[in-house]
């Protein structure tokens, strides 16, 4: 069954001086947050940006993939800590996506570990979709 | 200009049917937002989703690449409304996939034909990172609009 999933934005003016706001997702779970050019291309900024909600979906998606393979392999996580770093270049794209990974995951071995995160990596739908991006590093290590 | 880099964290406890995670931007603009299976695949539950923070994403991705468009052709928007809608399936080997995102838009621009703007909406999208990036994996469709524009044309 597909499942849809909306996001609303308003923006004001143009790209270099205007502004505008993700008012409203199909949750609820978040809203009303300030987007512009600045926020999106300079460091330092307390505003979120395209970016940033890709950095986000994908750490999600990869953190659910990895659970779900553990599982599999009969080491569901006590806990999994992930990040994703995404590069933005202005006028290019994105050029590169950085996850990493720490897991709590009682009984299983480094190797085994790595190559669930691995598998989760490549096959998260939201790895599907950015499929594209010129590098997808990743590194996977457990909590000793 | 040089290159920008955003990150975001994630932590997960527990299996994928029923644990739950918790997602953190770097900026602070958003943080502990909860998500599981269930409000990824089935009803929300004031939850996010993957797919979700991707809509808002290509939403405001491409809201920006039609401000610059408009703006380049000497007509900045006025007001602009864009709604984002990514759709997650299951496909024939029975994993998800991310298979579409749809693109709404709506715009008050002053002075300019449905005919310039239609063109300048499909350069936006063609202009905007994520839309390249998810063609790899689904299609993404453009339906612009102008405020006062009656019956498309």
């Amino acid at each position: 069954m597909a499942t849809d999933r909306t996001a609303n934005v308003t923006w004001n003016g143009d790209l270099m001086s205007g502004s505008g706001r993700i008012d409203t997702v199909t949750s609820g779970a978040f809203g009303s947050l300030d987007v512009d050019w600045k926020a999106r291309s300079e460091d330092g900024q307390t505003k979120t940006s395209p970016e940033e909600l890709i950095a986000a979906a994908h750490a999600a998606c990869f953190s659910m993939a990895l659970s779900n393979g553990l599982g599999q392999a009969g080491h569901a996580p006590e806990e999994l800590k992930s990040s994703a770093t995404v590069t933005f270049q202005p006028g290019e794209g994105i050029t590169k996506i950085a996850l990493q990974v720490t897991g709590k995951v009682p009984g299983m071995s480094d190797d085994d570990f790595r190559q669930a995160a691995e598998t989760a990596k490549e096959n998260c739908p939201v790895s599907k979709a950015l499929a594209s991006v010129p590098e997808i590093s990743l590194d996977a290590r457990l909590q000793s | 200009m040089p290159r920008v880099q955003r990150s975001a964290d994630v932590t997960w406890e527990g299996n994928v049917a029923r644990g739950s995670g918790a997602i953190t931007g770097a900026t602070g603009a958003f943080a502990g937002l909860p998500y599981s299976l269930a409000s990824r695949i089935e009803k929300t539950d004031g939850k996010t989703s993957p797919e979700e923070l991707l809509a808002g994403a290509h939403a405001a991705c491409f809201a920006m690449s039609l401000a610059g468009e408009l703006a380049g052709a000497g007509s900045p928007v006025e007001h602009l409304d864009v709604h984002a809608t990514v759709t997650l399936d299951q496909v024939e080997d029975g994993s998800h996939r991310i298979v579409a995102s749809e693109l709404l838009a709506r715009a008050r621009v002053k002075e300019m034909d449905a005919e310039t703007f239609q063109r300048l909406a499909t350069t936006a999208s063609q202009g905007c990172p994520f839309s390249k990036l998810i063609e790899a994996s689904g299609t993404v469709t453009v339906n612009a609009t102008l405020e006062g524009d009656t019956d498309g044309d």
